[in-house]
């Protein structure tokens, strides 16, 4: 059965190690928007070579572990000149990775909204950032906003690679309660009861606002 | 009004246009037919260069179209166009999806905008849909939507791209209705259709196309009662037989 001494002994070990998780998890998920918004503009350009980098990194990332990204900040970039402590590179690696999936999802978001609609706003004389603006990306959140909400779930989840690195997260405070303490099981269960903390809110926020979405649609 | 001078456009090494030569008056209606894959959507698509051309001159008011240089936020202000599937904004109200692009593009204030988006909303005999969403509309409804969108514009030529075709029937009576009413009233339309009665009635000049090219240029009634090129003949023996 579940020991609770485990999590009132240790709580200030747990909130430590919950609140570096949070903290990776928000840079990480601003950091990752951005680069993927901007990866995901690259991808659908008209330039050939802004495309071609676009396609690189999305497929370069997304088709290795994120453990080996994660280990090339903290070890590889040593070797460069570049040493960061485990959190730091824990959360570039985590950023980097992340923002991979994040650019897949909104330019496919951006691309299935159909071409008539863009060709209604140009023909119309307006330029391509009020097209943007004010046709192709309102249409497209409403098709990127599941998918989003998935990879920004997977993207907390995955902050567990920082222990690796000693980057001091949930997990990493995890195993040094379970080997201070040799109890496992009840140590992992409440560091999975501070995931769920995370990420189940998110999961029904988003739910609630594909609804909203829908029903203006 | 718009002038094609040997005018070329490819696919690649496919050539969908070849050889364009046409000149559009200002007020005329100029109906072009043709079997599909004629190129007459692209040739109509080329004079807002939502299809850009290879070779030759395209001039619209003055303005080389085929122009790097060429402002195109400004030329495509000036042309309104109607597109087969309509493409209004689904995220808008009707009323939105008309005052759209005059604030956006022709920076006139919010409520001048409706006040002009309502008069053609009038016009073409919706007004009481003003505050719909367009999913709310019927087909032919949301085409009469998109033709005030491209007059509220107040454009000195529309451009028709198969604007009946995605229709049920019984409503592309009301669409060609607002269509004849524009056209009475000076508008220059350039017109991509298969309604022949459209073109027999309203055309100012038919243009035939076949293969990337302009075989028959003619009033209606000499194009309908006794066209000249084989390839005309044969087009409309094959959609009168049916």
């Amino acid at each position: 059965m579940l020991d609770f001494s485990i999590l009132t002994e240790h709580f200030p070990d747990y909130m430590a190690g919950f609140l570096n998780t949070i903290k990776a998890s928000v840079f990480a998920l601003i950091g990752s928007f951005i680069l993927g918004t901007i990866i995901a503009v690259m991808r659908i350009s008209k330039y050939r070579v802004l495309r071609a980098v676009g396609a690189v990194y999305v497929e370069f990332i997304r088709n290795i572990p994120i453990l080996i990204v994660v280990l090339f900040f903290f070890l590889g970039l040593p070797s460069l000149g570049v040493r960061l402590d485990g959190f730091t590179a824990g959360t570039l690696g985590l950023t980097v990775y992340t923002a991979a999936f994040i650019a897949e999802a909104i330019r496919a978001g951006i691309q299935s909204v159909p071409q008539g609609q863009s060709e209604a706003a140009r023909s119309s004389g307006m330029s391509y950032m009020q097209t943007m603006q004010h046709v192709i990306l309102p249409q497209a959140i409403k098709l990127v906003i599941p998918p989003l909400s998935n990879q920004f779930i997977n993207l907390i989840k995955n902050s567990s690679v920082l222990t690796i690195v000693a980057g001091l997260d949930l997990m990493y405070f995890a195993d040094i309660i379970s080997s201070d303490t040799y109890v496992t099981f009840s140590t992992y269960i409440f560091a999975a009861a501070f995931y769920l903390v995370l990420t189940l809110p998110l999961s029904f926020a988003a739910l609630a606002l594909e609804k909203r979405l829908a029903r203006s649609a | 009004m718009i002038t094609f001078h040997k005018v070329d456009k490819f696919y690649g090494d496919f050539q969908v246009l070849s050889d364009i030569n046409l000149h559009v008056e200002t007020g005329e209606v100029v109906v072009v037919l043709g079997p599909s894959g004629s190129g007459k959507s692209t040739m109509l698509r080329c004079i807002n260069r939502l299809e850009e051309t290879n070779k030759g001159q395209l001039t619209v008011n003055g303005t080389r179209v085929d122009d790097r240089k060429t402002d195109l936020n400004k030329l495509r202000r000036n042309i309104g166009m109607v597109f087969q599937h309509f493409n209004l904004y689904p995220h808008k109200k009707v009323i939105d999806n008309i005052t759209l692009a005059p604030i956006k593009a022709l920076g006139v204030s919010k409520s001048e905008a409706e006040k002009t988006a309502l008069h053609y909303l009038e016009k073409v005999g919706i007004a009481d849909k003003a505050q719909s969403f367009p999913s709310q509309l019927s087909g032919g409804q949301q085409q009469r939507v998109a033709i005030a969108r491209g007059l509220a514009m107040k454009p000195q030529i529309m451009l028709f791209d198969e604007p009946t075709s995605a229709l049920d029937p019984e409503m592309v009576g009301e669409v060609l209705d607002v269509m004849k009413t524009l056209a009475r009233e000076g508008m220059t339309m350039v017109v991509v259709t298969h309604e022949m009665g459209f073109a027999r009635e309203v055309a100012d000049r038919v243009v035939f196309m076949d293969q990337g090219k302009i075989v028959e240029e003619a009033p209606p009634e000499q194009f309908f009662s006794q066209p000249r090129e084989e390839r005309a003949q044969l087009f409309l023996r094959r959609l009168l037989n049916h």
